[in-house]
């Protein structure tokens, strides 16, 4: 028996097959050094005191004890964190949406509204774009005085410990361009007679929408929804730039606190305590998506 | 995870003659998003010929009095080093690694689509996870190991990810387009004497130039506009890019000339709209195709 | 004019010797002065001849336009008349420079030469042996006056010159003299009190609702405001054991009067300085426009500021003592340190070029005033010729060395203490806690920074 199966084996691979390795090789040389001993020495760190040019000092659970009961930051930036993925994420995926079942339909030149509409999209993390935020949005902005202009006096949004966090994330919500034209191409890829007999049976656009158009378009929205989260739980760029994590801590996500315990202070133990705090909140999130996943999202071969 | 990603091969179809034609206020509404959503890059563009006065507490798009030196101002760049140095560092960068991402992930594609091997499944299942890996994660230990292989303060931090395939994305994204290239083509190939790697580059690399093009086109976008890796492994400014550049423009011993600083933001973001316009087709389909990240 | 304003650098360096009780050995000055260029060169060429082949040296700092090109210019000097000598110039920004360089430091892979905060400094004295003794490798030090030089704030640790001290520089308060006159105010006059600025704000603000009388924000209230104040009353926050010093009661006072200067409008609202967080409060758009009547800065960033309202007229405010202080609080000590690394191959030649950086009249004269109020005599006399010093750094520089006061310890310095501050000022700001909590919540996460 086992003389057959070894046999086969030799049959199955053929020296030709072997030398995917050799194609492999650049991938599995980074996955090892730049992925999997990242991610593995990372966990051992959080559980040791460790400072750049110093000794790693076994401290066992110490960075996530000092991280949960004596940093003062830490509880806030959590629920930061959760904040800005909550008003992002959502935001973004459902305003793609809607404008891009505005857009499919007979429209002329849609090729350039798919590109103009594209344009904020291309400035994602970008530095010049946060900038540009920042001064409109600054007490003597364009927008507090055009809103002074209309009567509303006194308007402050990236000093106000409420507002900040909201206008920061409007900025990422403006670049939803990308989403959009994912779920433009999934909804033109819809076939039209299901449309066409929900018309016969009397559907309105309502139920169309719920019957026809979510399920179809379901595993791309799944699609969006898991990479912005996971990209947006992350987010350092345009918290850091526009508010520097204020007003009041506002705004002052993971991964400031993780930038500046690691990259100012180089506490690299606790530094990595909080990146898997990052990555465990990351993983439950997306955990929680697949589960919900199921009663959603349909697949092709599944109907 | 598959199927999210099924590339679809039929083309769009641009007419769609069941749906009613588009009015008037379908037009209306859609210029309307569209100034929207344009209106800050082009307060932007008139802002960078603006004075300080003019920028703060004014509504008016255009300037009254064009300050064109800001540009001249802002070129000179600060720390000694001027904008042509900054955009040299950039593309010092950016296209190296650009190249370095997309020969890297067309030969893995290849290794992963057209061989059968032991452990494919794990392999696959490995480069699949890889891509749900966030980056904060990895960032403390990468910093210790190029910290000792002395590479911080260089562009090595970005090459080598890109030469060993780092991010999983874009090896995934070619691997879902050839498996929609027939085996046929490139079988008969390499049953005709080519070599696997003669097959690669004669039969199936002119295939797949379009999804290596969207590839690097994208690679080049993300590493443009990086901020947090170019924040952290380049410290000195003879070697800051465009975007660690820009922040110092505001720095405590520099004049505040907001003028100035808008002129070099919209500097910046001019080889990112000019590729986009270039080469719109290749993004649009990039990412209707394949489930795109940003 | 000229003279006066001389005179009184000097007294101001004189002062901060004293202050700092360390016996007047007598200056050297002066006399020192002529034959400094040859001393210099004689110790190039030392430095060079030792090594015998091409040296390349990188040196760090951090500035902006006008320090980096006078640098850059004083290297391409020293360069070509040493060709064999190359020097790397690494300029930067002070944002996170400091963290950089730590890890080099600790790496081994630090610059050679290395610009350094003076507050900064005692912690990288203590946590290693990063630095050479300049002394021992030919650095000429006798155009600085003595008293000044051998003070460890300006470089001097236990007789060892790990540094060299780049100038006179401290808190300052810029005033733009046409809008004090118009609100009928004297932010200039003698024996100025804390109170009085309270008065004057109030009655600014009510003159013009959009003016106030201070661009300040939580950065420079605390660095200008609170440790100064704290010093007045108690002498200090942590003293030299590491103990602190600085009482509940003092430090409620402290934010009671940073909580009046909010709530008269003496300064603009917390909510509105928001956008301009720490050193970019010189972006201040209302600060551009002119609609503040002064800003808190410091004698080193004084030209910036100007610069950014340049209709100003600007002189520079007097600054407050309360009754019985401990301390002037207002310690003025040099912007800066350059000091020579460990990780130097040729620490010959890197004090060579600081000889000629600090000693060589066209080196002075190029560098001007870049690094704030020159630290020699010769310099600060070029400079003055040149009209490079601004008389309201002259000025500023008077006042804040006339008060004197010892530097900030060790631990209030650092970025740690800093933030926890930072955080209780913008509290008190936002009106989200009082003072006594704010000063309650402060000691108690000083008390574990103390040792």
């Amino acid at each position: 028996m086992k003389e057959t199966d070894s046999t086969r084996m030799k049959q199955h691979y053929s020296k030709r097959d072997y030398k995917a390795y050799l194609y492999l090789l650049p991938w599995l040389f980074g996955f090892f050094a730049l992925q999997l001993y990242p991610f593995i020495m990372s966990f051992i760190y959080s559980f040791n005191d460790y400072t750049v040019g110093g000794k790693m000092n076994f401290v066992g659970l110490g960075n996530y004890i000092q991280l949960m009961t004596k940093d003062r930051d830490f509880w806030n930036s959590l629920k930061v964190t959760i904040l800005f993925a909550l008003y992002t994420v959502p935001g973004k995926v459902i305003l793609a949406l809607l404008v891009a079942m505005f857009l499919n339909r007979n429209i002329r030149g849609i090729n350039l509204i798919r590109t103009v509409y594209y344009i904020p999209s291309l400035f994602g993390g970008s530095i010049a774009v946060a900038l540009l935020w920042r001064l409109m949005f600054m007490d003597n902005g364009i927008i507090v005085t055009a809103l002074s202009h209309l009567g509303l006096k006194n308007v402050t949004f990236l000093g106000s410990p409420r507002l900040a966090l909201p206008t920061i994330t409007a900025l990422e919500v403006w670049q939803f361009g990308s989403s959009m034209v994912m779920l433009l191409a999934a909804l033109k890829n819809v076939p039209k007679e299901l449309y066409e007999a929900a018309d016969i049976d009397g559907a309105n656009k309502f139920v169309e929408f719920f019957h026809i158009t979510l399920p179809q378009i379901s595993p791309i929205l799944f699609f969006a929804l898991l990479n912005q989260m996971i990209q947006e739980l992350q987010n350092f760029t345009t918290p850091y730039t526009i508010t520097n994590g204020g007003p009041r801590k506002a705004t002052n996500v993971l991964g400031i606190l993780l930038y500046k315990q690691g990259f100012s202070y180089f506490k690299m133990g606790y530094a990595s305590a909080i990146s898997w705090v990052e990555f465990t909140i990351i993983l439950l999130f997306t955990l929680v998506l697949f589960g919900t996943s199921k009663f959603w999202v349909h697949y092709a071969d599944e109907t | 995870m598959a199927n999210i990603f099924h590339r679809n091969n039929k083309k769009e179809n641009p007419d769609v003659p069941t749906q009613e034609k588009a009015g008037f206020f379908t037009y209306l509404i859609i210029v309307i998003i569209g100034l929207i959503l344009l209106y800050p890059i082009i307060w932007m563009f008139f802002a960078s010929f603006k004075s300080n006065n003019e920028i703060f507490g004014s509504t008016a798009l255009l300037p009254k009095e064009w300050h064109p030196e800001n540009y001249i101002k802002g070129w000179k760049g600060s720390a000694g080093y001027t904008y042509t140095k900054f955009f040299a560092n950039t593309f010092l960068m950016v296209i190296p690694t650009t190249l370095f991402t997309v020969i890297s992930s067309t030969l893995v594609a290849y290794g992963f689509t057209r061989f059968n091997f032991p452990h494919k499944k794990l392999l696959m299942t490995a480069l699949i996870a890889m891509m749900m890996l966030p980056n904060t994660v990895v960032i403390v230990p990468r910093y210790m190991l190029y910290n000792q292989f002395h590479w911080v303060d260089s562009y090595m931090p970005f090459y080598a990810p890109a030469l060993l395939c780092c991010n999983s994305f874009f090896p995934y994204m070619l691997i879902q387009f050839l498996r929609s290239v027939p085996k046929d083509l490139d079988e008969s190939a390499y049953i005709d004497g080519c070599g696997t790697f003669k097959t690669l580059t004669a039969i199936l690399l002119p295939l797949m130039k379009p999804a290596i093009f969207s590839a690097g086109l994208f690679q080049f976008l993300w590493t443009y506009n990086d901020y947090f890796n170019a924040l952290i492994f380049v410290n000195s400014v003879r070697k800051y890019p465009i975007s660690l550049a820009l922040r110092l423009s505001l720095d405590s011993e520099s004049v505040a000339d907001w003028g100035k600083v808008m002129a070099m933001a919209f500097v910046a973001v001019i080889p990112v709209m000019l590729l986009f316009f270039a080469c719109q087709k290749y993004f649009v389909e990039g990412i209707a195709t394949s489930g795109m990240k940003n | 004019m000229k003279k006066q304003a001389l005179s009184v650098v000097l007294a101001a360096a004189m002062t901060a010797a004293a202050l700092a009780g360390c016996g007047s050995a007598g200056s050297t000055g002066s006399s020192a002065a002529a034959t400094t260029a040859e001393a210099a060169a004689a110790a190039t060429e030392s430095g060079s001849d030792s090594t015998g082949e091409k040296v390349t040296l990188r040196f760090a700092w951090w500035g902006g336009d006008e320090r980096n090109a006078a640098t850059q210019k004083v290297i391409d000097q020293f360069t070509d008349a040493h060709p064999e000598v190359t020097i790397e110039a690494e300029p930067g920004s002070s944002d996170g420079y400091h963290d950089k360089l730590a890890t080099q430091l600790a790496s081994g892979t630090a610059p050679d030469i290395v610009q350094v905060d003076p507050e900064r400094m005692p912690t990288f004295v203590d946590s290693g042996d990063y630095f050479y003794d300049l002394k021992e490798y030919g650095a000429d030090t006798s155009l600085f006056d003595a008293n000044y030089i051998g003070l460890q704030i300006n470089g001097n640790y236990d007789g060892k010159q790990l540094g060299l001290p780049t100038g006179i520089a401290g808190p300052a308060i810029i005033v733009n003299k046409d809008l004090a006159d118009k609100f009928g105010i004297d932010l200039q006059k003698k024996d100025i009190t804390w109170e009085d600025w309270i008065e004057y704000g109030k009655k600014v603000h009510e003159a013009d609702p959009e003016t106030y009388l201070f661009c300040a924000n939580k950065e420079y209230l605390t660095n200008l405001f609170v440790y100064p104040l704290a010093k007045q009353y108690d002498g200090a926050v942590f003293d030299e054991d590491g103990k602190l010093v600085l009482s509940q009661e003092s430090l409620t006072k402290i934010f009671k009067y940073i909580k009046d200067l909010y709530d008269n409008n003496v300064i603009a609202p917390a909510s509105y300085t928001a956008s301009y967080i720490a050193d970019d409060l010189q972006s201040d758009a209302n600060w551009l426009a002119g609609k503040y009547v002064g800003a808190l800065c410091f004698i080193s960033t004084m030209d910036v500021m100007a610069a950014g309202y340049p209709d100003g007229n600007y002189v520079a405010a007097t600054l407050p003592v309360i009754k019985g202080a401990k301390d002037g609080g207002f310690a003025s000590n040099t912007p800066q340190l350059l000091a020579v690394t460990k990780s130097c191959k040729h620490p010959e030649t890197a004090a060579a070029f600081l000889n000629y950086f600090f000693n060589d009249k066209t080196a002075e004269e190029t560098l001007g005033a870049t690094r704030s109020v020159p630290p020699t005599e010769q310099a600060r006399k070029i400079c003055e010729e040149n009209g490079t010093l601004s008389k309201v750094v002259v000025d500023a520089a008077d006042i804040a060395t006339a008060i004197g006061g010892t530097p900030n310890d060790k631990i209030a310095s650092s970025d740690e203490a800093k933030t926890i501050v930072y955080d209780a000022v913008e509290a008190v700001g936002y009106s989200q806690m009082t003072p006594e909590d704010a000063a309650a919540d402060v000691l108690d996460q000083f008390s574990s920074l103390a040792k």
